[in-house]
């Protein structure tokens, strides 16, 4: 072999390597600090404050807050503007009992995007 | 698309490491030119030449690596929130992006051959390329300080350009100098600058750490206090080698100080990119202050590392679950750890079983005694004494066939799932791939320990891949929660990664320093010191 072709090889190899090495990394870091509802919660319906806290700035008007219905229909839900920088806040009205999962991702102010899942139950009023 | 989502989480560390790589080299470069060449009293005019090609190369793999961060992120941000074009181009990393991308193509335009302007000119897109980083930093998105935590995070990005940006225009500059004085001269200006910029550097680290990590305890019980604390050694190292350059330059032999400043400041570089990639993995994490909850304790980490008998009874195949991912699938789908933050794409995390924790434990340890071997006979070879243990590469053998039979259960030869059908498993792949390049490693030293390849970049392949192996374990996989299960096997990754960066770079020494150089011998005997401490540490790898 050619010492320039061996040298183009070792690239190869570190560059195969390095690919290898280089597993599932996660990348963001906004946090979930406190929500509302919290976690598996059962709360009464029919109409329920959303109200989620973050560790750092959102940059609301490019964050999403989509509830997931107990039969699986997906609803995007309106988020307020009046709130803190690290604070989305919405309201779900006219909830049925039962299981649902309120789904969120923002995009905090460095550019990083998160998602998360919060289930809870409604329980008749 | 879907695909894009799938390997999102590793683009946006790659592209963060590369963009900060790059302006570092481009930063450094213009003030590397402005600082330290224009003012040399020597005729300078081919050497500036040569910064200006590099700044300007600089300058377009950092536009290249901008251009490619906000398009993936705002493809991503598009599609997973179904949001109109308008709204996307209105957000805060698109700006930085573009200030970066506009700040990178002036300084090429500013750097063309055929332009005679004077480079103080350069300061300016400079500082729009450091504006840009802050922009998309920990510092823009905090609630409170965030004013002396923007200027703090800039005056550290800035002086980190300055030095390890620096660094290789001080070589291109030795490598040119028209006479060995002139060479010393312009290193003697870059240690002045370089301090400089190491008191500001560590000042502005030390008040960030403050803010963002906040205790003793988060330094230990958090993935970002670890991380930092990583970075802090790295730099020790760093000002270590730096140290020993400061000694060469006023006492060394006069024959080698130029070819030893050289290969000192390939090490410096390489520890350099490794400090930068730790920092880009930093950016990802959330700071420690923010998690105060499930915080790895002291005790905690004590009893998971106290020694231990290794272990060396495997559970069978049949106690894994048969199907991982499908019971990593499922695991998510009952929401267990929901509370979790995770970038568009992930997935969640399901906590092992006893069974597969003992399975990996037993790998770990199996793994750790053949690298121990390898380490010990390094050393033996080293000494001179047994020249059969100069075979010692030969053992990378062993680990490969070891890696190909256990990385994967479920597959042939162990499991039920057949070999062809596991080529369609990109992941399955990237093992048995692993395991080849693993060969391909033995091969290589073997051949370099046996005299058979003497000279040539052949030789550096071993401790380059050691050095890289290292460098990328440090920015892989981070919980951005404190799963304390994920952050005590990160503590375990961390030494390793150190060890692996130390090995790689003291080999590279080894080989690269001229032979008068008595640090050379050092060298020698560290890194097989280094790769048998390795050994030890996957000994006692632990997961319960």
């Amino acid at each position: 072999m050619q010492p320039g072709r061996r040298n183009h090889c070792a690239l190869i190899l570190l560059a195969v390597a390095a690919a290898f090495f280089i597993v599932a990394p996660a990348a963001a870091h906004a946090v979930l600090l406190e929500s509302s509802p919290s976690l598996k919660s059962a709360i009464s319906g029919p109409d329920v404050p959303i109200k989620l806290r973050f560790n750092v700035r959102i940059d609301a008007l490019r964050s999403r807050l989509t509830l997931i219905h107990p039969d699986g229909s997906a609803q995007v839900l309106e988020i307020s503007k009046q709130t803190p920088a690290d604070t989305l806040s919405a309201e779900a009205t006219g909830l049925t009992a039962g299981a649902y999962r309120l789904r969120w991702q923002v995009l905090a102010s460095d550019g990083h995007i998160t998602r998360g899942e919060i289930p809870f139950t409604v329980t008749p009023s | 698309m879907a695909r894009l989502l799938q390997v999102f989480g590793f683009l946006s560390v790659l592209f963060r490491g590369a963009t900060l790589t790059f302006q570092s080299l481009a930063v450094g470069g213009i003030v590397f030119l402005i600082f330290i060449v224009r003012r040399s009293q020597e005729d300078s005019a081919q050497l500036q030449q040569a910064c200006l090609r590099w700044i300007r190369r600089s300058a377009l793999a950092l536009a290249v690596m901008q251009i490619s961060y906000v398009l993936a992120n705002s493809l991503i941000l598009r599609e997973s929130a179904e949001m109109p074009l308008r709204q996307v181009l209105g957000a805060n990393f698109v700006l930085a992006g573009l200030i970066g991308i506009v700040a990178a193509f002036t300084v090429i335009a500013l750097t063309v051959p055929t332009r005679s302007t004077g480079y103080p000119g350069l300061l300016l897109p400079a500082a729009a390329i450091i504006a840009s980083s802050v922009m998309t930093s920990h510092s823009v998105a905090r609630l409170d300080y965030r004013a002396p935590l923007v200027a703090f995070t800039a005056l550290h990005q800035a002086a980190a350009a300055t030095w390890l940006g620096g660094l290789p225009y001080l070589l291109i500059a030795i490598r040119r100098a028209p006479a060995p004085d002139a060479a010393r001269q312009l290193s003697a200006r870059f240690s002045q600058l370089a301090l400089v910029s190491v008191a500001v550097l560590a000042s502005a680290g030390l008040l960030l750490s403050f803010a963002y990590v906040g205790s003793i305890q988060a330094v230990y019980g958090t993935s970002y206090g670890a991380m930092v604390a990583t970075k802090v050694l790295l730099f020790g190292l760093l000002l270590f080698l730096g140290a020993l350059n400061f000694q060469l330059v006023r006492r060394g032999p006069a024959s080698s100080i130029l070819a030893s400043l050289k290969r000192f400041g390939e090490a410096e570089i390489g520890i350099g990119i490794t400090v930068i990639l730790t920092a880009a993995s930093l950016t990802s994490l959330p700071p420690a202050a923010d998690l105060a909850h499930d915080r790895v304790s002291a005790r905690e980490i004590f009893a998971r590392m106290s020694p231990r008998s290794p272990r060396f009874a495997s559970p069978a195949v049949q106690e894994l679950p048969e199907d991982i991912y499908a019971a990593q699938k499922k695991a998510f789908e009952v929401g267990s750890l929901s509370t979790e933050s995770y970038v568009p794409g992930q997935t969640g995390t399901r906590l092992n079983t006893p069974a597969e924790k003992a399975w990996s434990e037993y790998n770990h340890h199996w793994a750790g005694i053949i690298v121990l071997s390898m380490g010990l006979l390094a050393l033996l070879a080293q000494a001179g004494r047994f020249s059969w243990a100069r075979n010692w590469p030969l053992a990378f053998f062993g680990l490969s066939a070891f890696l190909f039979l256990r990385s994967d259960p479920e597959t042939w030869p162990l499991g039920p799932v057949g070999f062809w059908a596991t080529l369609a498993d990109p992941e399955i792949l990237l093992h048995r791939f692993f395991a080849l390049l693993v060969i391909a490693l033995a091969v290589f030293e073997w051949r370099v320990q046996t005299g058979r390849v003497a000279s040539g970049r052949a030789r550096l392949v071993f401790p380059a891949l050691i050095a890289v192996s290292g460098a990328l374990l440090l920015t892989h996989s981070h919980s951005l929660g404190n799963l304390k299960e994920e952050l005590l096997a990160e503590l375990s990754h961390i030494p390793l990664a150190i060890l692996a960066v130390t090995a790689g770079w003291s080999r590279w020494l080894e080989l690269r320093l001229p032979s008068e150089n008595q640090t050379r011998n050092v060298m020698a005997r560290l890194w097989p010191l280094c790769i048998a401490l390795i050994g030890v540490v996957l000994l006692n790898y632990r997961e319960m």
